[in-house]
């Protein structure tokens, strides 16, 4: 099919690279959805290997921590000079710096920036170990033994992914507010009983947070494990898929947020 | 400690043996830490290397074009795809207080300033790194595995300044382009959102970012992202360069190097938002 579209010329050539972008987009999108229903088939159906899920989330949770502490602490710092240099011009006292920046990290800003480093260390370890397992083929192993890959490889990380995204996440938001406290104390002189104020926070804010924090723990492993599934051509195969798996993990970020969001906002408008 | 007054023959070697639970702690943090040290050593020397191939510079035309043409324009699509999105969700998020505050006349200015100063550059560094950096330490990790290094090398060719010059260039000038293109899209996006989620008129959306952003909000974000792809170029060539043992080395050294530009760019965003604030 490629040398078929390679080899047209004119018009028709035109005609094939514009729709060759939108059925390329169509099947990959397929293709995650194949991996994401058979993982959740498998997660309610399956048997269970005792332990890989424990391993799963050492490997994804425990050994994210410091990273995710570490980048956080500096968003968080970011974050609050950032909102503190706009409420300048708005509003003349820092009153509400605290519990807006606490409203916004709650509904937002934790689950989605902190996803985007987790997403790409944790993406980029789970696409570099299946599609090394493909170029040795120990994902064919697997098949001949009558053993879905999707079952013994992907369930594991799906479930662990799910649960330590969240509490990465909650952490994370835990983190980048005591940071962004520390800072609004040190460079705008704002009290710490002032800016540690939860008045703002309302129930919806919570849930719209928390329905991130799930949705991008899902679709972290199966983007990436989309991603290593695929690869082919070696050990420069499985770069690629390594690359392709951070992408693709932090778009889907991205696009799932603007959807959440934009939900949340006509379910819940403040 | 009570292995060797028990009066053992031969004292433990320290790499080998199982340290004492009490030092396994300490010797591990170390280790991580010397290991820090080493590669931010590293790409510290390969800057300074770089920095010496700069006069006179010598850089091959044919490399300099086709990087900038593969890491530049094929990944506009995806920094515009990134761009729209980022856009139109700085002013979801935006849109609550602009509720409550009723101050839908300056929507444009805090969506603008917040996309152009910060999350633009911030988020499209995070994905010019995952896109170009990685595929970048991928290509030249297996440039290593497979000895063309050392074939340049003995075709008296420095592999510095014809393989490596040449990609940080294009990185560094395509992250500026392409950063422009991002915050342009964001934009688009945010007038988009701005209009049917709060129903602000594009004109006056355009008006308040244009009457209440200094032309500096814009140009520090530009600043930043030159400042992030240096920091991707140098991380994803060192980590590149670095590759040991085979195949499987070159799928730990992409991996090492995505973190390492992501860490970078963040602490980087950090001091840089100090400076320039």
């Amino acid at each position: 099919m490629d040398t078929d579209t390679a080899s047209l010329t004119g018009i028709q050539g035109f005609a094939a690279k514009v729709g060759g972008a939108p059925l390329a987009l169509v099947s990959e999108l397929r293709g995650m959805w194949s991996v994401l229903a058979r993982t959740l088939y498998y997660v309610v159906r399956g048997r269970r290997e005792r332990g890989a899920i424990v391993e799963q989330m050492f490997a994804i949770g425990n050994k994210s921590l410091f990273f995710m502490t570490v980048t956080m602490g500096f968003i968080g710092m970011i974050l609050v000079f950032q909102s503190g240099l706009q409420a300048q011009k708005v509003v003349p006292d820092y009153q509400v710096l605290g519990p807006l920046y606490l409203k916004m990290l709650v509904r937002d800003l934790a689950a989605s920036i902190g996803a985007m480093p987790l997403a790409t260390r944790v993406g980029a370890g789970i696409a570099a170990e299946i599609g090394s397992m493909v170029v040795t083929e120990q994902i064919d192993a697997l098949r001949m033994c009558a053993a879905d890959p999707i079952e013994y490889l992907v369930v594991p990380r799906f479930v662990a992914s799910l649960i330590m995204t969240a509490a990465l996440l909650i952490w994370a938001a835990f983190v980048a507010f005591i940071a962004g406290m520390i800072t609004a104390n040190l460079v705008f002189e704002v009290n710490f009983h002032t800016f540690m104020n939860a008045t703002m926070v309302e129930p919806g804010d919570v849930l719209i947070g928390f329905t991130k924090c799930v949705a991008y723990g899902a679709a972290i492993p199966i983007v990436s494990a989309y991603c290593g599934l695929r690869t082919f051509g070696g050990s420069e195969g499985v770069g690629w898929a390594t690359t392709s798996a951070v992408v693709n993990s932090c778009l889907a970020i991205i696009v799932l947020n603007f959807f959440i969001s934009a939900a949340g906002y006509f379910v819940f408008p403040t | 400690m009570t292995r060797l007054s028990q009066g053992t023959s031969i004292p433990p070697a320290l790499d080998e043996s199982e340290p004492p639970a009490a030092l396994a702690i300490p010797q591990r943090m170390g280790a991580a830490l010397l290991s820090i040290a080493a590669q931010v050593g590293g790409i510290g020397v390969l800057a300074g290397q770089i920095a010496t191939r700069l006069f006179p510079p010598r850089i091959d035309r044919y490399e300099l074009t086709r990087n900038l043409y593969k890491m530049g324009v094929l990944s506009v699509g995806i920094v515009a795809a990134t761009s729209i999105f980022t856009g139109a969700i700085m002013v979801i998020q935006a849109a609550p207080m602009v509720i409550r505050f009723n101050v839908k006349e300056i929507v444009g200015w805090g969506a603008g300033f917040a996309t152009l100063r910060e999350v633009g550059p911030l988020l499209i560094a995070l994905m010019f790194s995952g896109r170009v950096g990685a595929n970048n330490t991928a290509e030249l990790g297996t440039m290593v595995v497979t000895e063309q290094i050392d074939a340049l090398r003995a075709l008296a060719i420095d592999p510095l300044s014809y393989l490596i010059l040449p990609r940080i260039i294009s990185m560094i000038v395509m992250i500026f382009i392409l950063t422009i293109i991002g915050d342009v899209v964001a934009i688009g996006g945010a007038v988009g959102a701005a209009k049917v989620l709060l129903d602000v008129d594009p004109r006056s959306f355009m008006n308040s970012l244009v009457t209440l952003l200094d032309p500096w909000d814009f140009l520090s974000g530009l600043i930043k992202s030159i400042g992030f792809g240096t920091m991707i170029a140098l991380t994803s060539c060192y980590f590149g360069l670095s590759v040991r043992g085979g195949a499987p080395g070159v799928g730990r050294a992409v991996n090492a190097a995505v973190v390492a530009a992501a860490s970078g760019i963040f602490i980087l965003d950090y001091f840089s938002t100090y400076l320039l604030g």
